[in-house]
């Protein structure tokens, strides 16, 4: 009987509750009434049945997986129930539940994906729900896969999915392999949906890494960051290397043009606006707007005859937290490009230097995380010691970077950073938002970049 | 083979097979005394007769097997595989005779010691007849004993007593080199159309072999020496005193074999061969690792198979182990040697504590290669040599000068002159945790002689003498190491405030049952309890905290679970432990069981240098 689909209704009913409290459910606090069920799918029916649908809440679309079960819930499930609800025929009352916590249902989900050439999908693989997501929910396969389950849905190819295979094509060693994906329609555009790669098993992230580094050094009295035991320069060198690889095999792979004068002009409108909206809402960052708005004219006043910018496709969205470091070096993750973007923008070729800015930014944010998370005000010591960690490894980044790349990053200085002011104005609103203890990270490097 | 196990109460007093009784009240036996007494009683029931090997003749073809008495059943020719080793210099251990050098009677006496910490095998540095100017590496006769350090007769009597007791031996054999001194270097300068004219590599420039770099950098500029005798130079690829062999004549090599003939025949169970990657030299490559190197390698494995079971040969390779790997032969038969060192693995693990990141360690696993599965790989901390820096990049020599050798002299060749305790700056937890990790990552632990005690070392000594100077083994005279004066010691005992013999020695912490000696001496017990540290696979388990190292090794139904914290802090790891749903893991230091293994990543909080053992039963324990 569960190979019938649910009443809509009934099923917006429950899942008005459940979707609010989920970690990537975007609308936080706003009215979730309208939501309305777009598509639905029975991938298996059976006991328990697998049941896939689409939901639209204010403008976005959210993939959902449900399980259906009878009256019996096994206990390993309960968590991830969402609620009730009878069956039409006769009443019968049958368990919602999210369905990637099942794993013999997620198991079903494994067979169900398209293998890509030369692949090989091992089946019948316990898998384990990833706790840390934002946007996604991730399974981990025995200790070999991880399938990415797209939850904000946005219609077209996902650029994870698109980039990750292109540079899988060209050979790279600093991406973790894809090996079959899922696609489904979304306001009738076929739509990645999941993507499975190889499970970087012994990997830890950049920033977790970073974070050793620092915490040896502040508990160092006074040592420079070059002497302490934790030197993370090495790291951020090879980090260097490994992110000036990527963005040579993607302009390998994909297309890529040019930013003209115009361009840039164009750009620099964009990063003013951007500046506006943030001083009107955090007045801190005022003191920094004129420094920023200069060097937002330094690029938009590019002569015409100047050598025109490369772009290709970029990370779009890289920081430490994107980076995996594993027994055979660094590995970039996350190609989706900066989430706050439509997709349309973020597959556009764009200037790696911004995944540049973005690395160095997070050097920033590593270097002073445990200064925003003490209780009392950071010494002045520990302020330079930060300052001098963040600099010998954004140093560190820039000369891998040029090592393997014969292109120094800091080469085009007016560039660098425009992209690094744009993006401390995006952190000082994240921040603003969500985490107003962290916000002394970003308007420190508004100072910082204002005095340069 | 202890009484003492823990998890009971605690010890004061411990009594175990070998008849060593370990107090912490004054006045019992020493362990010197109580090996006294032992030969003594063994002496008296007439068991046991010392061989008469005056004049020792090359009787090849008739191996005398030490184990002759043992049924097929019990052999064991994978022994290699689970032996805890340890490395002593006779020189440096005891001295019987006051005349301020170790000797093999000496070391003989202190066989109950080694049988009580629970090493399996001896290995002993070159002992032959030697100007003494590579501390020993300089061979003058390869089947002759210098005479400070006793006699052949004297070697076999240690041989067999170590047997007696469960003890293997092996010993280094210089292949790829002799001594100046040697009547063969001696025969060749003097007479090139003579008999052994051709047993060294002579020419008449120093141009030949340009590729091969030059080992000891900081004492010779070239591969060449010219030689005023003979007026040609000569090639070596250590020091110029020491010329290396000609493995293109035949005759050098079976003059090799011989002399390897020559100690098997004795009893010992099998050879260190020193530097073997550069036997054979060839214009154009490096003259490292050829091919004809490892044919005669096949040769001397193919001899030793042939007249004497269950030997084993250990090959030096200061090499990457994908190169050190063709050194094990065959793939699946491995008909080369049985083990080889694993060096790159002791710079890791001091770079991984210093930068408190696994990757080090983890990034030399994971590029180590599959051996054959007759094969071993030895692995170590610290031994008689430098902390050889040339399996790190660069940047990583440079930081691991800065870290451990902050004094110019604490330098060697590309290397660091320091022993173990020193090196950790006599941190206990980090010594415990470094020797948890020796003995528990894949191959044979190879301990040196003293690090069980927490030697120190004279960074002030020249060479590498800092790091082999004599035992301690009591507060008394010379450390209780001779009994002669004091200026004739062949090295000063250490005396500095931190390490000196009068606190750090055998004696005492034999008496404290919380010493280094005894916590190494259970680790060493627990390790053999369980096969699967020396059989087992090995497989990194990642985890969340990139300060923890923990790694899974299996053995049949035999599964060991290792937590190592490399950071100074406490820190949180989980793991991804699904595999093993439903087992509750066991501490196995103190029996302890741990919380049972769900489907979520277990959770483990570890102190700063702290690290578990824990074995995974996989089947259910019955609760009391």
């Amino acid at each position: 009987m569960t190979e019938r689909a649910l009443d809509p209704n009934a099923l917006t009913g429950i899942l008005r509750d459940w979707l609010p409290r989920q970690r990537w459910y975007a609308a936080k606090g706003r009215d979730v009434r309208n939501l309305t069920v777009s598509s639905y799918e029975v991938v298996a029916g059976g006991e328990p049945a697998l049941h896939h649908a689409i939901v639209r809440v204010d403008g976005d679309n959210y993939q959902l997986f449900l399980g259906l079960q009878g009256e019996e819930v096994p206990h390993r499930i309960e968590h991830a129930v969402i609620g009730w609800l009878p069956i039409a025929d006769d009443g019968r009352m049958v368990a919602v539940y999210d369905a990637l916590h099942d794993t013999e249902l997620t198991a079903v989900l494994l067979d169900r994906l398209t293998q890509l050439p030369d692949a090989v999908v091992p089946s019948n693989l316990q898998s384990l729900v990833v706790q840390a997501e934002q946007s996604n929910t991730s399974l981990i396969f025995g200790d070999e896969l991880i399938l990415k389950v797209f939850r904000r849905i946005s219609p077209g190819i996902n650029p994870d999915f698109e980039l990750t295979t292109a540079l899988a094509r060209r050979g790279c060693k600093r991406i973790p392999r894809p090996l079959a994906y899922l696609e489904t329609l979304v306001e009738g555009e076929p739509t990645t949906a999941a993507i499975l790669t190889e499970y970087l098993r012994t990997a830890v992230d950049g920033w977790e890494l970073a974070k050793t580094s620092v915490r040896d050094l502040f508990a160092e009295a006074d040592l420079h960051a070059d002497e302490v035991g934790g030197d993370f320069a090495g790291e951020s060198y090879r980090l260097g290397q490994a992110t000036a690889e990527v963005h040579a095999d993607l302009a390998a792979a994909l297309p890529t043009a040019t930013f003209d004068s115009s361009d840039l002009s164009t750009i620099a409108v964009g990063m003013h606006e951007r500046l506006s909206a943030a001083v009107a809402e955090v007045p801190a960052l005022a003191p920094y707007a004129d420094a920023f708005r200069d060097a937002y004219d330094v690029l938009a006043r590019r002569p015409a005859t100047a050598e025109p910018i490369p772009t290709e496709r970029i990370h779009g969205d890289l920081h430490l937290g994107q980076v995996l470091r594993t027994e055979m070096g660094w590995f970039l993750i996350d190609f989706e490009g900066e989430p706050a973007r439509p997709l349309a923008e973020r597959r556009l070729p764009d200037s790696p230097l911004r995944d540049v800015a973005g690395m160095l930014r997070s050097f920033d944010y590593a270097a002073r995380h445990m200064l925003v998370l003490s209780d009392t005000p950071p010494s002045p010591q520990l302020e330079y010691r930060a300052e001098e960690w963040a600099l010998r490894n954004r140093d560190a980044f820039c000369d891998g970077y040029t090592g393997a790349l014969g292109v120094d990053p800091r080469d085009d200085p007016a560039l660098l950073h425009a992209f690094e002011a744009d993006k401390i104005v995006y952190e000082v609103m994240y921040e603003a938002r969500h985490r107003p203890s962290w916000l002394p990270i970003p308007l420190g490097g508004a100072r910082r970049l204002g005095e340069m | 083979m202890s009484a003492g196990v823990a998890g009971g109460p605690p010890r004061t007093a411990q009594q175990d097979t070998t008849g060593v009784e370990v107090s912490t009240a004054p006045a019992v036996a020493s362990v010197a005394e109580v090996g006294v007494r032992d030969r003594t009683v063994v002496a008296d029931a007439g068991t046991w007769t010392r061989p008469e090997v005056a004049e020792p003749t090359v009787s090849a073809g008739v191996g005398i097997d030490p184990f002759a008495d043992v049924s097929d059943a019990e052999r064991d020719p994978q022994w290699f595989k689970r032996a805890v080793f340890y490395e002593v210099l006779v020189r440096s251990f005891n001295d019987s005779n006051g005349d301020g050098q170790g000797d093999l009677p000496g070391l003989t006496a202190k066989l109950d010691y080694l049988a009580w910490l629970g090493v399996d095998c001896l290995w002993l540095p070159p002992f032959y007849t030697s100007p003494m100017r590579d501390g020993g590496y300089d061979v003058s006769s390869h089947t002759a004993i210098q005479p400070e350090f006793g006699t052949l007769s004297d070697f076999v009597e240690f041989v067999d007593e170590a047997h007696r007791r469960g003890m293997r031996v092996i010993i280094d054999f210089v292949v790829n080199h002799t001594s100046d001194q040697h009547p063969w270097f001696q025969a060749s300068r003097e007479d090139p159309e003579g008999p052994y004219g051709d047993f060294y590599v002579w020419r008449d420039d120093d141009k030949g072999y340009s590729d091969a770099r030059v080992i000891f950098v900081d004492t010779e500029t070239s591969n060449w020496t010219y030689d005023p005798v003979r007026r040609q130079y000569y090639w070596h690829r250590f020091f110029s005193h020491q010329p290396d062999l000609n493995y293109e004549n035949p005759h050098v090599q079976e003059s090799v074999l011989e002399a390897l003939r020559f100690w098997l025949d004795l009893g010992i169970d099998g050879f260190r061969l020193d530097a073997v990657p550069y036997l054979f030299e060839e214009e154009g490559t490096n003259c490292e690792n050829l091919p004809a190197t490892h044919e005669f390698l096949k040769r001397v494995r193919a001899e030793v198979d042939r007249l004497y079971p269950d030997r084993v040969l250990l090959a030096e390779a200061n090499q990457w182990p994908g190169d050190v790997v063709d050194y094990f032969g065959d793939p699946v038969e491995g008909d080369e040697c049985h083990m080889a060192f694993h060096f790159p693995v002791m710079p890791r693990i001091f770079m991984a504590v210093r930068r408190e990141s696994r990757y080090p360690i983890s990034e030399i696993m994971a590029q180590t290669p599959e051996i054959p599965p007759n094969c071993q790989w030895g692995i170590f901390l610290r031994n008689h040599d430098e902390l050889t820096l040339e399996m790190v990049s660069d940047e990583e020599r440079d930081y691991m000068w800065g870290e451990y050798a902050k004094d110019p002299r604490m330098k060697a060749n590309i290397g660091i002159r320091r022993r173990l305790a020193p090196l950790l700056e006599n941190d206990r937890n980090q010594l415990e945790l470094f020797t948890a990790l020796l003995l528990s990552l894949p191959g044979s632990p190879v301990l040196y002689y003293g690090d069980e005690i927490g030697m120190g070392d004279n960074i002030w000594l020249g060479d590498r003498d800092g790091v082999r100077t004599p035992m301690h083994w009591t507060p008394d005279r010379n450390a209780g190491f001779s009994t002669c004066d004091p200026g004739r010691l062949f090295l000063p005992v250490i005396m500095d405030p931190v390490y000196g013999y009068q606190a750090l020695n055998v004696e005492a912490e034999l008496r404290n049952s919380t010493s280094f000696l005894h916590w190494t001496r259970r680790m060493v017990e627990v390790r053999k309890q369980n096969p699967a540290f020396g059989l087992g696979s090995f497989t990194d388990l990642g985890g969340s905290n990139p300060s923890v190292l923990a790694y899974v090794r299996e053995f049949g139904d035999d599964l060991v679970l290792c937590v190592n914290n490399l950071s100074r802090f406490a820190q949180p790891v989980e793991l991804d432990l699904r595999k093993w749903e439903g087992i509750e893991p066991v501490e196995l230091l103190g029996g302890v069981r741990f919380p049972r293994i769900g489907e979520l990543p277990y959770l483990l909080t570890i102190a700063g240098h702290g690290f578990y053992w824990f074995r995974l039963p996989r089947e259910a324990i019955p609760h009391d």
